[in-house]
């Protein structure tokens, strides 16, 4: 497994587009991990009497309608969508995995039951099913978790059922089984790694898409409770005062384009590096 | 082919019918009583009762969603009671600016996006092959919303060269595209990089196929058989990513109608839910899931005639 | 001009004079009209896209607002700084003894389309249908104790009450429960107008297309009896947001529409080129609530230190940006029963918050309160909620759309009312204070009393009230019920607002005092 990592990684260094994407989102990560230590001022202080500031030295991106730094705002932003993208991308790919494996190996109508299911959840429309679905549950992070992961684990579900089946039957597998190897050992030692690829890639190309899902969500107010300085906050809190200071729309897009850019280079080069085959669209 | 037709039709059918069924019963157990909203703050319990009864919103939700289901099937989508008039009625207004809207975003990114993509096959690995691979993963990257936004701002706002509100007037053909450019390329431009990269893949790949090369070697112009020949091939894929897209597309749309304040789909369902406007919810959810289910199974049967193989795969 | 005065200081005059002033009293529809404009249109934007053509189903000012264009009442509402009425169809009206209203109407106003010409019939079909049970009015109370309309002639009638009813010169007639419609044409669409363009119209301008979700569209009617208006066509045009109505009214889209509070100060410093900003003082009445019944706040010291750490200047700063003033109730200045001031001062008091709250045994509290989404609402609790620390509160805030929001506190609607917090709420207002205080007798709890306040004091005044026809005791009185209120410890009273026109200099709109738009008036610059 060093071995393949190190090449992988090697690899990666060498493609231009992933050193850049690298770099966007070590910068991004580590921005948010020093939130605290970079940020100028506290992102929760309300300072009516700088309300409405252009960018300054003194406040880099300006402030708000309470006089709260943009900028350190922004980091603390940084946090939310790693956590809201992390935790999401996790819980999908997980139900993913699992639905898509049980699709895989169980039976035939079990298969096609499961199959049925994802293709009614592809059915809805992200943002429209975010919409019914925030009206039904309380405000917050937890919610727009929950829209993320109802909306994506179908497409890893997908993806893992596709590997497990064309591997089920490869005679690597099928004589691994003639000589009694447990079902474990099976998913384990051999399922496992090589669906494990395809599967990154998903979640690097699906990261940016549940960021930008939590920034609609909040922007259409059904996100985030008000004062969490996520970017779609920051985005709607913009919008209200838009004429006022344009300034909060344009650096609140701003980090939510380079997310974006960064991980679909990622997973462009991912792609690139570990199936060749998939080069073709999406 | 016909059974596969039969299949997938049978398929969609049963998508749809789950998907609104599974959304018509969480929309009924939502708190918040459509009688509080809709009559306002002067009706008193009495009016309230009757209402419910009228609407059967005492009914168990199974008999409610068999009842939505026989409406249905009927060719009556219910009633808006916030408006006394045919839920019918409101969707079927608002469903031709959401799908002008759609195809227009679609005009938008099959046009710029085939332009770019065959620019860069045909300038392949030069400075500009490299700059529009950027900006296509640019337009990829860029939120719908982020770019309505800017667009009303510098478009209609500090440039004024176009509308900022509503869809223009009915029966001027002229009108209603003026106000349609900005919000379609809102949603377009998205999409614009993903045709791009697309075109330019199966173009760079057909340019290398032999036919080609033997137009070329009878003399044919280059750009001649770059556009001739490598572009028809290509624009298939392109037109199959579209199909496949109209879900995002229809998600952009909530974005687009609300920032442009145009009537459609996406702002109506954003209004009903909030209002609790069941039937209006239901019978434009309805529509939306159909229209892409329809559009995703139109891809869906094109790929399967033009390409066998497809049919067996899935 | 002779106005009749609404406000406070209405009991100055007799009654009876002011009333016998009116009679003769022409509309300010009939100013006279010189430039007729050619090729006009009025775009003038509201929040949401009002329902229909028939007032059963009316529920608020969005529906005025049309109604206000396309249909005529007995009187109308004066535009400008003072609530009076005017004569609108009535040549004569006035009080003829204290449950009796007399009126004649002036000769020769026509419904447009051949419908004729406009009756008693047609004022007696247009108010009364409201009280037919079957008919389900969404308005119906505001006709209080209306029982019936006795037609004398074609032209002349007797308006009935069961017993005095203050508010029917200040809501019921000159609002939407006074629009009369056309009786035949009602009739013949089977008593309630459901088209999509009404069969006849009386006021300045008809319908000419409703295009869904997106605006109404006027145009000037032919058939119209007064003077023509300036506009050929007026588009009613529904914006929500009040970001993407100011862009709209930026770039030339809209010209005229309701701004927030936020852009006040901007455009006052920079005044955008060919525009003019206007404030009134509003009506309606925002408070922070608390649930009486809520087990957290059974102790009077708690719901009191709530009361001393909700800072109502800094909401003003931060929410309203100092161009709304702190409200001393539920009743707005010049109004009947205005309070001069608070029971508990304005100004948060933290030290005597915490002494309460130490008094209560209460180490931190932890409470929730519930808003709505929008700007205003979720920045108030922000501030409330960096304030509250400070008397070692912590308040949590819940947003919900308004779906969601106003079946919180309804008892219909589950459990949830019962477990309420605080709430930050606005009622809308008509100019008369029997519309603020009949939302928190103790029939309203499960309803719209969502502090669930219950007080046979305040309950006996706000029906007695109803009918006194003294205004100095009626001042009284309702300034009492707003201390009963408070002593509650349940009510923090924000602020009644401010309404903020933002509109092109080439029209000269006309509003009532709060500033709501009366687009029937509107002009041309």
């Amino acid at each position: 497994m060093t071995h393949f990592r190190y090449t992988l990684l090697g690899r990666l260094l060498a493609d231009p587009m992933a050193v850049v994407a690298i770099v966007i989102i070590s910068g991004l990560v580590l921005a948010a991990i020093f939130a605290d230590v970079i940020a100028p001022h506290d992102f929760r202080a309300m300072n009516m009497a700088d309300r409405f500031a252009p960018p300054s030295w003194h406040y880099w991106l300006g402030t708000d309608n309470l006089g709260r730094d943009t900028f350190s705002r922004l980091l603390q932003g940084g946090r939310i969508a790693l956590y809201v993208a992390m935790t999401a991308v996790s819980i999908s790919a997980l139900i993913g995995l699992v639905l898509g494996m049980l699709a895989g190996f169980g039976p035939r109508w079990l298969d096609n039951t499961l199959l049925f299911f994802f293709d009614t959840l592809r059915a809805y429309p992200t943002i429209i099913l975010a919409l019914a679905l925030a009206a039904l549950l309380p405000r917050g992070l937890s919610t727009v978790i929950i829209v993320v992961v109802v909306t994506s684990f179908s497409e890893y579900g997908r993806v893992v059922r596709t590997q497990t089946l064309s591997l089920k039957n490869a005679e690597f597998i099928l004589a691994e089984r003639a000589m009694g190897a447990s079902f474990g050992r099976i998913v384990f030692h051999h399922i496992l790694p090589n669906v494990l690829g395809p599967f990154f890639i998903l979640a690097a190309m699906n990261l940016p898409v549940v960021i930008t899902i939590e920034a609609g969500m909040s922007f259409l107010g059904i996100g985030v409770p008000p004062g969490t300085p996520s970017w779609g906050a920051t985005l709607k809190d913009g919008f209200d005062f838009i004429r006022t200071t344009p300034w909060i729309i344009l650096s609140g897009g701003l980090p939510l384009i380079l997310v974006t850019l960064g991980f679909t280079f990622l997973g462009e080069a991912l792609r690139d590096q570990l199936d060749p085959k998939l080069r073709k669209g999406r | 082919m016909l059974t596969y037709t039969l299949q997938r039709v049978a398929l969609a059918l049963a998508i749809v019918f789950v998907a609104i069924s599974a959304l018509f019963t969480i929309m009924v157990t939502l708190p918040g009583d459509p009688t509080t909203v809709l009559l306002g703050p002067r009706a008193t319990p009495e009016i309230r009762a009757e209402f419910r009864l009228q609407m059967g919103l005492d009914n168990p939700i199974y008999v409610q969603l068999a009842d939505f289901w026989g409406r249905v099937l009927a060719g009556d989508l219910g009633t808006d009671y916030y408006r006394n008039r045919p839920v019918a009625v409101a969707v079927f207004s608002a469903l031709p600016h959401t799908t002008a809207l759609v195809f227009g975003a679609i005009f938008w990114s099959a046009s710029l996006g085939i332009v770019l993509g065959a620019f860069s096959a045909d300038n392949r690995n030069s400075l500009l092959d490299r700059v529009t691979g950027v900006l296509s993963v640019a337009f990829i990257a860029a939120p719908s919303f982020v770019v309505a936004l800017y667009a009303l701002l510098l478009f209609s706002v500090t440039l004024r060269w176009f509308p900022t509100i509503g869809a223009g007037e009915p029966g001027d053909i002229g009108s209603r595209l003026y106000h349609l450019i900005l919000p379609s390329l809102a949603i377009g431009l998205a999409w614009v990089g993903y045709v791009a990269r697309i075109v330019r893949a199966s173009m760079l790949e057909t340019l290398s196929e032999s036919y080609i090369r033997t137009a070329r070697a009878f003399g044919l112009p280059r750009r001649v058989v770059i556009y001739n020949y490598a572009l028809r091939v290509a624009i298939l894929p392109a037109v199959q990513v579209l199909g496949v897209g109209i879900g995002g597309m229809l998600s952009a749309a909530v974005f687009a109608e609300i920032v442009f304040s145009r009537p459609g789909i996406g702002s109506l369902i954003y209004d009903s839910v909030s209002g609790r406007n069941y039937p209006v919810v239901m019978g434009s959810m309805l529509v939306a899931i159909g229209f892409f289910v329809t559009c995703a199974l139109i891809a869906d049967l094109i790929n399967a005639a033009l390409d066998p193989r497809h049919r067996t795969k899935s | 001009m002779t106005d009749h005065r609404l406000s406070r200081l209405f009991p100055t005059l007799d009654r009876r004079q002011l009333l016998a002033g009116a009679v003769g009293l022409s509309a300010a529809s009939a100013l006279p009209i010189t430039a007729w404009a050619q090729g006009t249109t009025l775009n003038v934007r509201s929040y949401l896209e009002p329902e229909d053509y028939d007032p059963l189903d009316a529920s608020g000012f969005l529906e005025e607002m049309l109604y206000g264009c396309i249909y005529r009442k007995l009187i109308q509402y004066v535009p400008g700084d003072e609530w009076a009425w005017q004569n609108d169809l009535a040549e004569t009206i006035k009080q003829s003894s204290p449950t009796t209203i007399t009126f004649t109407l002036k000769p020769g106003q026509m419904w447009s389309d051949g419908y004729g010409e406009i009756t008693a019939e047609d004022v007696k079909f247009s108010m009364e249908r409201h009280m037919v049970e079957e008919n389900n009015s969404r308005i119906k109370p505001d006709l209080g104790p209306f029982t019936h309309v006795e037609v004398t002639d074609s032209h002349s009638g007797i308006i009935h009450m069961e017993r005095p009813f203050a508010p029917i010169w200040s809501i019921a007639l000159p609002y939407l429960a006074g629009t009369i419609l056309c009786k035949r044409a009602t009739e013949e669409a089977g008593g309630k107008i459901t088209t999509a363009v009404p069969p006849t119209v009386s006021g300045p301008y008809r319908v000419s297309e409703h295009r869904l979700g997106e605006r109404w569209v006027l145009e000037r009617n032919p058939d119209y009896s007064g003077a023509a208006p300036d506009f050929d066509r007026v588009d009613i045009i529904a914006i929500v947001d009040e970001s993407a109505a100011e862009i709209a009214k930026e770039a030339g889209d809209v010209d005229f529409t309701a701004i927030g509070p936020g852009s006040v100060q901007r455009l006052q410093e920079n005044p955008p080129a060919n525009s003019q900003l206007t404030l009134h003082p509003a009506l309606s009445y925002t408070w922070v609530g608390l649930n009486l019944n809520n087990p957290k706040f059974e102790d009077i010291r708690v719901r009191q230190a709530i009361m001393h750490a909700i800072d109502v200047p800094s909401i003003m700063q931060a929410a309203y940006f100092d161009v709304a003033e702190p409200s001393t109730g539920i009743i707005a200045p010049g109004l009947i029963g205005h309070r001069e001031k608070t029971l508990i001062p304005q100004q948060a008091d933290f030290a005597r918050a915490r002494a309460l709250l130490d008094e209560a045994g209460i180490d931190r509290l932890a409470i929730k309160i519930d808003v709505l989404n929008n700007v205003t609402a979720t920045t108030s609790a922000q501030v409330m909620q960096a304030m509250m620390t400070n008397a070692g509160i912590d308040l949590e805030i819940s947003v919900h759309e308004s779906g969601s929001f106003w079946s919180l506190g309804v008892a219909a609607d589950g459990e949830r009312w019962r477990d309420l917090e605080l709430t930050f709420k606005r009622f809308s207002m008509t100019p008369d204070p029997y519309y603020a205080t009949a939302w928190f007798v103790t029939n309203q709890i499960g309803d719209w009393n969502w502090e669930q306040f219950s007080n046979e004091e305040f309950d006996r005044l706000h029906e007695e009230a109803l009918s006194e026809t003294d205004n100095e005791k009626r001042d009284a009185m309702y300034r009492r019920m707003q201390d009963l209120m408070e002593e509650s410890g349940a009510y923090r009273f924000i602020t009644h607002e401010v309404t903020a026109n933002l509109y092109a200099d080439t029209i000269t709109p006309a509003t009532r005092p709060d500033g709501l738009p009366m687009v029937q008036f509107f002009r041309r610059a």
